[in-house]
């Protein structure tokens, strides 16, 4: 049997049955155990008579000799492991390493198989020498590139004549023909996906919209459940991605963060990652900057805590979860956080931002099961969505499910809206301007009246409700957007007035619809409708197929107009209507924004920069993070999309013609 | 001590430990399974310190482990200086270069976000461009109906992400393609990972599971 490494050998096994493996002379401490009976085994099941032991590969070999004692190397410790004898090995282990032996064979039908690695991995061709004995393998190039690379990896010495990896890698050609459509390809991918943010006219596709479509269980769930917290409340949250997964999880990673320090509780952030602890860290210093005033600033150990690091993985987080008084004494730097919580159940939520889907499994498998009770709300990217879906479908105690960043623009609009903007006025009482918005009077009776005066009375004891007598005169708002009415929309005749009747539709669709900037699906949605909800008709477009309608904040939008129900009826009764719907909508959510400032309140409020805000105050939002980029770069994942479409569609078609012609010639030629 | 005895007793112990680990994890801290007998709270206690202990050990020797291969490399790559190996030499100057910027300037990590974060969100950007040049080659490779039946899925989930009414058909196939296949494929993933991990775990503590180099 040749002593150097040789493909053959496996092709075609040694006639006679080789010598079974000795072991070397070392001495034995120990006599050997007496090996068990033997099961008898199966008929027919093959079993290889014997198998040569492989000889060392030459450059094993080499390396072996040429390391020392004080510089042993991995190829030395290798070559000095002793392989267990073959007779030690049961019928199970012979047959694994008799089928491995045999897959080591290149054969025909392999070459044809390794799809889309041929490229890389060159099937090694047989050389013939002259006297007709096949005893040799031609690498090529680019294979001896690779062993070269991999000689300089594990340490190895450069042979004397041959060429280095380095050298052999800086004669290729740079540039080759075959590279072209690939450059061409690449180049237009990135041209479409940097256009949207050289200019604003690049702006295919709709943005999401600013709220959950009611299908959304999962994500609405998981606004709802942050926005509940309160100042008593503890949030876990398993900040599970690193810097690769940056781009797409840091903004949501800042949203959470933020909405959950906004409603003043306070986040517990640990990692079975070392750099996401690091990373974190850093989002939370990238918020603390985004805030002017330094009161409003997060301190770390006050409110908000990053812990130690989970190491182990799957093992790490099991000892969370039976171990969690002792995880959440210590912090990330090695300091008492102080904090004495005996176990999850003590938390009120838990938050995954999960890069991976491995990520989702080990939390759901490892954590939720000692949570009892506590709930999971998970976000991930687009890369696990998969199969956390699975797990958020099949775990009651996962709440929800945010991904990637279309659900990021609708949850930073969502928080956006509900906190930054006061009720909205109505047109005939505030008509609201460009730059500012008041809330208008709000005439509450009965019910809604005690429930105002409840919430007031909480929230403003006596000194402050001077300052807030009533719900009229709250803070200024942040500007709203302005609106251009589009040029193109035909207005419908005027008669109605002098009939006091006015034309209005009324939501047919039991979806919720968008009413849009514009007349048509590429413009920017401006709010929500539901069925029932009925609105004047200000014009419409060409062929009537959009409507436009005066909202109750006096701007113009459009709406589809087979989503209405068009009719008239008298101004009054439409007044009449609108005013007891706006009153209710604002009623309620002057309440629900008063009863945000109470829970706010309660230690230390985050959103405004004096305890008791008074009219004329600048609202500082601790949500208020810069999104101008955020549209730019949704159009950005539009166009990036449209552009490896075209690129996956025409390179098929071409490859799959291209295919066909050969096919077509061998036919022929046969 | 002799090959076989060596192996003998370590899969002696593997299923020792193992058994007591899944023991303790199972009936620790549990006192229902006991009924309401008094000294159950503590029987439950008792039997979850085993557990407890074996894991807090794993998760020492993990985390010692990493110490020991931070060491492991700093030592290989100051052997590899004195071949001359400039990448070494980078990788030394950076990692003492990170420790001086960290213990200088009172813990600032900025170079994290200044440096590794912009890389490796790049090389993730990358392996979007690669997907795609891959995506338009595969009728090259594979011109045959399951070759064109990848493209056309492909086409059809791409197509239903982008956010545009005009494909809202399209949408349709999509989301059914999300929902039925690609969800049935995730869960008949999990559940062939989690036999997996039984059958593996298994064989181990039986001691079957040994590479047959030992």
């Amino acid at each position: 049997m040749s002593e150097e490494f040789n493909w053959l050998d496996y092709a075609e096994p040694a006639e006679s049955a080789p010598e079974p493996p000795q072991r070397s002379g070392r001495r034995r401490f120990l006599p050997r155990l007496p090996s068990l009976p033997r099961l008898p085994r199966l008929p027919g099941r093959p079993i290889m008579p014997g198998l040569p032991r492989l000889p060392m590969p030459a450059l094993l070999r080499r390396r072996r000799a040429e390391a020392t004692l004080e510089q042993p190397s991995a190829t030395d410790l290798l070559g000095g492991h002793d392989e267990r004898p073959l007779d030690e090995l049961d019928d199970r282990l012979l047959s694994l390493r008799e089928r491995s032996v045999a897959s080591a064979q290149p054969s025909a039908e392999s070459r044809q198989e390794l799809y889309d690695v041929d490229d890389v991995l060159v099937t090694p061709e047989i050389l013939e020498k002259p006297g007709g004995v096949i005893s040799a393998v031609a690498l090529s190039k680019a294979q001896q590139q690779q062993i070269e690379l991999l000689r300089d990896i594990v340490g190895g010495a450069p042979q004397a004549n041959e060429p280095s990896g380095r050298r052999l890698l800086r004669a290729a050609p740079l540039f080759s023909l075959s590279a072209v459509p690939r450059i061409i390809g690449t180049g237009i991918i990135l041209l479409m996906v940097s256009l949207p943010f050289v200019s604003p006219d690049f702006a295919e596709g709709e943005r999401p919209p600013s709220d959950f479509d009611e299908d959304r269980h999962g994500a609405i769930a998981v606004y709802n459940l942050l926005d509940n917290l309160s100042t008593a409340d503890f949030v876990l949250i398993g900040f599970e991605y690193g810097p690769t997964a940056a781009g797409e999880l840091d903004p949501l990673a800042d949203l959470l963060i933020r909405h959950i320090v906004a409603q003043g509780a306070k986040p517990l952030i640990v990692s079975s990652k070392p750099i996401a602890i690091v990373h974190a860290q850093n989002i939370i210093r990238e918020i603390n900057r985004s805030v002017a005033s330094a009161e409003l600033r997060l301190e770390r150990g006050s409110d908000y805590h990053i812990l130690r690091y989970l190491p182990g993985g799957s093992l790490g987080l099991r000892e969370l979860s039976e171990n969690f008084a002792d995880v959440v004494r210590v912090s990330a730097k090695g300091e008492l956080t102080g904090l004495v919580i005996k176990s999850l159940s003590e938390m009120s939520l838990i938050v995954l931002l999960a890069e991976y889907a491995e990520d989702m499994r080990n939390w759901a498998e490892q954590v939720m099961p000692e949570a009892d009770g506590t709930r999971l709300l998970a976000a991930t990217g687009y890369a696990a969505a998969p199969i956390a879906q699975v797990y958020a479908d099949a775990m009651d105690e996962i709440a929800g499910l945010l991904v990637g960043y279309r659900d990021v623009y609708t949850y930073g609009e969502k928080l956006a809206f509900n906190f930054g903007e006061l009720p909205q006025a109505q047109p005939e009482v505030a008509p609201a301007s460009p730059e500012t918005a008041t809330v208008p009077p709000v005439e509450t009776t009965g019910e809604q009246a005690a429930q105002l005066e409840r919430v007031l009375s909480t929230a403003f004891p006596s000194p402050t409700k001077t300052v807030l007598p009533t719900a009229t005169s709250l803070p200024t708002t942040t500007p709203l957007p302005t609106v251009t009415s589009p040029p193109t929309a035909t207005h419908l005749p005027t008669a109605t007035a002098t009939l006091e009747t006015i034309r209005i539709v009324e939501v047919i669709s039991p979806q919720q619809v968008r009413i849009r900037r514009g007349p048509t699906t590429a413009d920017d949605i401006l709010q929500l409708a539901r069925a029932g909800d009925s609105f004047e008709v200000t014009g419409a477009n060409g062929d009537e197929s959009w409507y436009r309608i005066a909202l109750s904040n006096g701007l113009d939008g459009w709406i589809a107009a087979f989503l209405v129900e068009e009719r008239m009826v008298t101004a009054a009764e439409f007044r009449s209507g609108q005013a007891s719907a706006s009153a209710n909508l604002a009623d309620e959510r002057v309440i629900l924004w008063l009863e945000s400032i109470v829970s706010l309140g309660k230690t230390r409020p985050r959103f405004y920069q004096s305890d008791s805000p008074a009219p004329g105050d600048e609202l500082e939002y601790i949500w208020m993070r810069d999104r101008s980029q955020e549209a730019p770069r949704l159009h950005a994942m539009t166009f990036g999309t449209l552009a490896a479409i075209l690129l996956i569609a025409v390179g098929n078609v071409f490859y799959a013609l291209a295919a066909l012609r050969r096919r077509g010639r061998e036919a022929q030629s046969e | 001590m002799g090959r076989g005895s060596r192996v003998g007793m370590s899969a002696f112990v593997a299923f020792i430990v193992g058994v007591a680990a899944i023991l303790s994890l199972l009936l620790g801290d549990n006192p229902a399974l006991f009924g309401e007998q008094p000294g159950s709270d503590e029987l439950a206690r008792r039997l979850a310190l085993p557990g407890d202990a074996l894991l807090r050990l794993v998760v020492i020797i993990v985390a010692v482990s990493i110490v020991i291969g931070i060491a492991n490399l700093l030592f290989a790559h100051i052997g590899r200086l004195a071949q001359r190996k400039f990448t070494s030499a980078v990788l030394l100057a950076s990692f003492g270069f990170t420790i001086y910027w960290y213990v200088t300037r009172q813990g600032d990590t900025s170079l994290l976000e200044a440096v590794q974060v912009p890389i490796e969100s790049s090389l993730a950007a990358l392996l979007f461009l690669s997907l795609a040049q891959g995506g338009a080659r595969v009728m090259q490779k594979r011109a045959d109906i399951w070759g064109m039946l990848f493209v056309v899925v492909v086409l059809v989930v791409l197509l239903g992400s982008l956010p545009l009414a005009e494909l809202a058909p399209v949408k349709t196939w999509s989301d059914w393609l999300m929902a039925v296949p690609v969800s049935a494929g995730a869960r008949a993933l999990l559940l062939g990972m989690a036999l997996g991990a039984i059958v593996a775990g298994a064989r181990a503590l039986l001691g079957q599971d040994r590479s047959y180099r030992g």
